[in-house]
């Protein structure tokens, strides 16, 4: 009487199990369903053609500069001009920098006394002298030509800073064409009183022939005129602050008459 | 129930089969484009290669040509100068060649006037003192000038 009390009949426990196993496997497949909505891969996106893969913009260097932007010998060289001074007792030679397609920098000295004046570009051309300008509160002159002169660099905004680098371009004792590197080494007064204000000292080294050649910065920008070496193979400069006053005032240059009176 | 489960199951089943067949399919796409693109980076290298050789062998054909260019360029400035300082030394030459020209002349005719001064002194009373004076003192200034050019040019000869 007690195991039948205690026992539930046989055919109700089948029904039951069956229940609950079914009960399982539909709470497993919604589950599965379910859960696998939320989780099932997408189908991928169309493959792109190659081309389309790639940039159609070559890549820059970090601080935006071209990888072409330097600055190198080659394009220096063109600024460049060799003066010939045929005076009347003699014959000297200097350098010179294109300042615009039709007038050159360079020293008073380097053509003052002149009978004739004869300009050579880098590449061995002559260029016709129409003029000669030149002041007298520093050792600067202009010279006007009458066919174009091959290139012309900037003239830099500020004098440069000590330990700026400086490369000087110009044709020392009238020879080749040649780049003297060094770096200022500050301001001085012009121990040739021929400049009013202060001079540029710098190491680069030049010699009798480089007056008149240009001095650029790294940006070949001018810096300078070179005008005389000091001692120690150091070289004097004009500085660019002193040139571009002088040519902000139409009045400072003036004709300079040659040595016979012409 | 345990139908419309079993519906979803084989439904969820063929999703599967036919996203697992999509990925494949973009999968191997993705690697045929990996693979192209890297022939042509391959392709590119090797151009680049050979454009960075003709590059430098261009770089020194350059720097060649400018250091030709530089050389002509003296030759032909040093020629130029030669020529100025020759054709000065010309035109120096040709001065001191009409100064000694001008200085003979001077020279020539103060021997002239000796001569003539001579000339009238051997017979002097047919002339009139005073015009002889003037005539030996003219003759004396011509040959006094005569000397000084001749001294300026042995100076500047000597100079």
């Amino acid at each position: 009487m007690n195991r039948h009390h205690g026992r539930a009949p046989r055919g109700s426990l089948r029904r039951t199990r069956t229940s609950v196993a079914h009960a399982a496997v539909a709470l497993v497949l919604v589950a599965g369903t379910t859960a696998g909505c939320g989780v099932l891969p997408p189908l991928p996106d169309p493959v792109p053609a190659p081309s389309s893969l790639v940039p159609d913009e070559a890549a820059t260097l970090l601080d935006g500069e071209p990888a072409d932007a330097t600055v190198d010998d080659t394009s220096l060289r063109p600024m460049a001009v060799r003066i010939r001074n045929v005076q009347c007792d003699g014959v000297s030679t200097g350098s010179g920098f294109a300042l615009d397609a039709r007038t050159l920098v360079t020293n008073r000295h380097v053509v003052e006394s002149s009978r004739s004046l004869e300009i050579a570009t880098y590449d061995g051309q002559d260029i016709e002298v129409e003029e000669i300008l030149a002041t007298d509160v520093a050792d600067l002159a202009l010279v006007r030509t009458t066919a174009d002169l091959p290139a012309h660099p900037e003239l830099a905004d500020d004098d440069p800073e000590q330990g700026d680098d400086v490369t000087v371009v110009g044709y020392p004792e009238g020879g080749r064409l040649t780049l003297s590197r060094g770096t200022v080494l500050g301001t001085t007064d012009d121990p040739l009183y021929s400049n009013l204000g202060q001079v540029l000292l710098t190491d680069a080294e030049v010699e009798p022939g480089s007056s008149g050649s240009a001095a650029l910065d790294d940006d070949a920008e001018v810096i300078g005129v070179v005008y005389a070496k000091a001692d120690g193979g150091r070289s004097l400069l004009v500085p660019v602050s002193t040139l571009d006053s002088l040519l902000d005032d139409a009045g400072t240059f003036a004709p300079l008459d040659g040595c016979d009176g012409g | 129930m345990l139908g419309i489960l079993l519906a979803l199951a084989l439904g969820a089943a063929a999703y599967l089969w036919l996203t697992t067949t999509r990925w494949q399919e973009s999968s191997s796409e993705w690697e045929s484009n990996a693979r192209e693109l890297g022939d042509e980076v391959a392709s590119l290298t090797a151009e680049l290669g050979a454009t960075a050789a003709d590059l430098e062998t261009a770089k020194t054909q350059l720097d060649a040509a400018q250091t030709r260019i530089d050389e002509l360029a003296n030759e032909k400035a040093q020629l130029g100068d030669d020529q100025a300082v020759s054709d000065q030394y010309l035109d120096y030459q040709q001065r001191v060649s009409e100064a000694a020209g001008t200085v003979a002349l001077s020279l020539d005719r103060c021997i002239d006037g000796q001569a003539q001064l001579i000339e009238y002194l051997r017979d002097a009373d047919s002339y009139d003192p005073d015009e002889l004076s003037r005539f030996a003192s003219d003759v004396d200034d011509l040959c006094s000038s005569a000397k000084d050019a001749n001294t300026r040019l042995q100076s500047a000869l000597d100079g």
